[in-house]
């Protein structure tokens, strides 16, 4: 018997890779998207610090905002840049 | 004279045929020696024999017959005028006058034709038209008899021998007492003879039993009975099996009724027979009784039928009148087995099931145009409602229903462009400016009932409110549509984006379970871009692949849960996964693939000796053959090692490849390959079928039909269920923590109170995750007051 595999569908679920489950800001999980999102993934995507913290882009724009004085990462307190 | 005269005198006096067979006259011995001598002398046997038999079916045919039909037609015309009690008279009597003609000119020919039959015996002569030797003459001239009349039908023909059979029938049956006729009560009719529906005092009952047997005597002597009244005989027998098993199925249910019906039956039909054919002289006792035997047979077995189907249009109630209605189903039981009818029977119970449905539905519609405001459906239906809330997989239904094209009066109705109006909505404000339109609630209302604005008139609302909340039905919905991509792998979303546009209209935008279906939907079109660019991009670097590998790419936390299973795929197929998510990382940045090793759609080619076949099947099916491809023998154990497949779903799934015909169970617990073409043929010769010949292939769809993947690949609405309410027991044992014992009520409210918004949970609902809580002894109840067990 020779068995040829003329095609193979998968079923796979896609994943940031980042260190953590959750965004820090809205606490959804990130495959999620931000509370003024409806579509998860390309339109709703993460943004990393140089502090290694990663959030929902519109999360952590709408933080940065509100803040008046310093940018700061809202996890660790250092100063917010993005990361290259 | 001379001596050739004589001798044609002698000849034309014996056998008749220039005379048109006189009243014969009988020869003695010695006479009919001369006769033969002369004959034999002239040596014309032959030709005499031929021209005698020619002249006496010509006869037949010019005379006897017509005769014999004339009367038939002549008692057609004189029927129009007269009533029906003495058409039977006349019926009768016509039928007599006619055989009895018919008799006389036989029994005259007979001598004749017996002649010749002598003449045949004493030399060799050979008769046209005889069919062999061992038949004589005699049934040669019935033969003709019956030819002859059948040519000569006139229409109609056999009104006349019915009426008479049939009331022969009724003199039977009355005499017998077997039937229950329609105006045995009724003492109008007292006057009247029964049978022959003439007065008392003129009874004509004894004329026609006389003249039936007369009738019926020369029928039989002549052989004419069963080609003239045989299927009359049967049939008034047949109607009369019929009208009375009518009778005693209609409308009771409660007792055992096939053992009195054939013995009813043997009764009446053996008693019949030996009406009809007691006279019979011909045939021997045992020829007799296996007539008898197989006529009982046919008409049993015509009750069985007649007995089926009345109950089978009778399903309806009887299931309504379940469990008293028990015998009746057992009889059923027993009938099915005997007939034919087990189609009629699942069509009939289809037609009922639809029934209900639609009398549900048109309870709605019913009850709309009898009180517009809805009042009166929302009292009348809450039982219907409350039994299908209790129902776990409705929801389901209505979703499949709603969604499905074919079920037209529901999906029609979604269709219809209006927003849902739901319990759980806000309640708009009563239209103000038509406020000289208002009309007060009917009398009846109860406070119970909802105030008018969120009172709906549209069945989908209905049905959706019937589980109280349109969050569940979505939900649900989610699933099936969850299950539909899953198990059809089609990357054409428009008629799922359609249905949801619909919902949409129906349920309001903002409802966020729609909102995970069309992320659901969303992702399966992005899958279809993604594969298309991925493998576009391979093209171009020229990446060499064994097998092209394409993915549906899903959001998580959009999708229903999926039922977990383990499954340990081939290298080969690892490796193209890897090389997949590999390219998705790089088109994705930061982003990267979890595959559902389980889940998926593989299109093989399976080259065995002498044949090719082409299957579709899941990942798992896949997996397991492609292990036998390169060991031919397998034992479940090492097998589930292997593949990871828990050993009670490896044999499921191997059970697939064994009816392929691919696999064989070489002994217990291990599988082994089959090859050999002969193996298989005879397989499938046993199996009641050829699926397909050797060196043809199997049409993708034909084959796609033989997955069995009907199960769904999430996880049930009930499983989801105990989840959510899982989250209520954080809750409850605190509650039991501070306040000790709480009775199930104060459990209820009090979980209300707290957490009313993000679950609900009905009292029953409650007490049944309480009891599975109990079994699990994480809860104690003692005098209806729940506690935690002390430690």
């Amino acid at each position: 018997m020779k068995i040829k595999i003329k095609s193979w569908t998968g079923v796979a679920t896609w994943r940031w890779i980042a260190n953590d489950d959750n965004c820090g800001i809205c606490r959804m999980p990130f495959e999620n998207c931000c509370s003024d999102c409806k579509l998860p993934g390309d339109d709703c995507p993460l943004v990393w610090g140089q502090c290694s913290h990663c959030f929902h882009i519109h999360c952590i724009m709408k933080w940065l905002q509100s803040q008046q004085l310093q940018q700061q990462c809202p996890m660790c307190r250092q100063e917010w840049k993005f990361k290259e | 004279m001379d001596n050739e005269e004589v001798q044609w005198m002698i000849i034309t006096k014996a056998f008749g045929f220039t005379d048109k067979f006189p009243k014969v006259t009988p020869y003695s011995h010695e006479e009919w020696i001369s006769v033969i001598s002369v004959l034999q002398e002239v040596e014309l046997e032959e030709i005499i024999v031929n021209l005698t038999l020619d002249a006496i079916w010509n006869k037949l045919r010019k005379e006897i017959c017509p005769k014999f039909w004339s009367h038939f037609k002549s008692h057609s015309t004189k029927v129009k005028e007269a009533n029906e009690k003495e058409t039977i008279v006349d019926a009768v009597s016509n039928l007599v006058q006619a055989l009895k003609e018919l008799h006389l000119e036989i029994l005259n020919l007979i001598p004749y034709v017996e002649r010749c039959q002598k003449v045949c015996e004493v030399s060799n002569v050979v008769v046209e038209g005889k069919l062999g030797n061992d038949d004589n003459l005699l049934s040669l001239l019935k033969l003709h008899l019956q030819a002859t009349l059948y040519s000569q039908l006139p229409p109609l023909a056999f009104k006349l021998v019915k009426e008479v059979y049939s009331a022969a029938f009724k003199l039977f049956s009355h005499k017998k007492g077997h039937f229950h006729l329609d105006n045995v009560e009724n003492t109008e009719f007292q006057s009247i003879c029964r049978s022959c529906s003439f007065s008392n005092e003129d009874c004509q009952c004894s004329l026609i039993s006389q003249a039936f047997d007369v009738i019926n005597g020369i029928l039989q002597e002549l052989e004419l009975l069963e080609r003239m009244a045989g299927n009359i005989i049967e049939d008034l027998l047949l109607m009369a099996i019929e009208d009375h098993v009518a009778v005693i199925c209609k409308d009771s249910f409660d007792k055992h009724r096939i053992q009195s019906l054939e013995n009813w039956v043997e009764k009446v039909s053996t008693e019949w027979l030996e009406f009809i054919y007691s006279t019979n002289p011909g045939s021997s006792q045992d020829q007799k009784s296996s007539f008898k035997k197989g006529k009982i047979e046919m008409y049993k077995s015509a009750m069985y039928h007649k007995y089926t189907s009345t109950r089978i249009k009778q399903l309806f109630n009887i299931v309504i009148e379940y469990p008293d209605s028990q015998p009746a189903l057992e009889d059923l039981r027993e009938c099915l087995e005997k007939t034919d009818l087990r189609d009629t029977l699942v069509k009939s119970l289809k037609q009922a099931i639809k029934d209900i449905l639609h009398a549900y539905i048109s309870a709605i519609k019913g009850l709309r145009v009898l009180d517009p405001k809805g009042i009166l459906l929302e009292l009348v239906s809450e039982p219907i409602r409350q039994y299908l809330r209790g129902r776990s997989d409705f929801v389901r239904y209505i979703a499949i229903i709603l969604t499905d094209s074919s079920c037209s009066e529901l999906s029609d109705e979604l269709v219809v462009a209006a927003p849902l109006v739901l319990d759980d909505s806000y309640s708009e404000i009563e239209d103000m400016n038509n406020w000289e339109a208002w009309t007060p609630d009917p009398m009846h209302a109860q406070s119970s009932v909802k105030s008018k604005s969120q009172r709906t008139a549209d069945i989908i609302s209905m049905l959706v409110n019937i589980y109280g909340s349109k969050t569940i039905f979505i939900n649900e919905y989610g699933t099936i549509l969850a299950d539909r991509i899953l198990s059809q792998f089609s990357y054409d979303t428009e008629r799922e984006i359609m249905y949801l546009e619909h919902l949409k209209v129906r349920f309001g935008e903002s409802l966020s379970p729609l909102h995970k279906c069309e992320v659901m939907v969303k992702d399966v079109a992005d899958s279809k871009r993604i594969n298309a660019t991925i493998q576009s991009a391979e093209q171009n670097s020229h990446v060499r692949h064994k097998f092209p590998i394409s993915a549906m790419i899903l959001s998580s936390q959009f999708w229903p849960t999926f039922k977990e299973q383990s499954l340990q795929l081939p290298d080969e197929v690892l490796k193209e996964m890897e090389i997949y998510t590999e390219a998705y990382q790089s088109m994705k940045g930061n982003r990267t693939l979890n595959w559902k090793p389980h889940l998926g759609q593989v299109e093989l080619e399976i080259e065995l000796k002498n044949r090719t076949l082409h299957l579709v099947v899941t990942p798992t099916k896949a997996t397991i053959i492609h292990h036998f491809e390169k060991k031919p023998k397998w034992a479940l154990e090492d097998l589930s090692k292997v593949t990871l497949i828990p050993k009670g779903i490896l044999r499921q799934k191997i059970a697939f490849w064994q009816a392929q015909g691919l696999v064989q169970e070489a002994e217990q617990d291990v599988f082994a390959l089959v090859e050999d073409d002969d193996v298989l043929e005879s397989r499938n010769s046993y199996l009641g079928g050829a699926p397909y010949s050797s060196s043809q292939d199997v049409p993708l769809s034909a084959s796609a039909c033989l997955e069995d993947e009907a199960e769904s690949v999430m996880a049930s609405a009930q499983d989801q269920r105990q989840e959510e309410l899982q989250v209520l027991w954080s809750y409850i044992v605190g509650m039991l923590t501070n306040l000790e014992s709480v009775s199930l009520e104060r459990i209820h409210a009090m979980l209300k109170m707290f957490i009313q918004d993000t679950v609900e949970c009905s009292l029953e609902e409650l007490r049944a995750f309480l009891e599975m809580k109990m079994r699990q002894h994480q809860i104690i109840l003692s005098n209806g007051m729940y506690r935690l067990p002390k430690n």
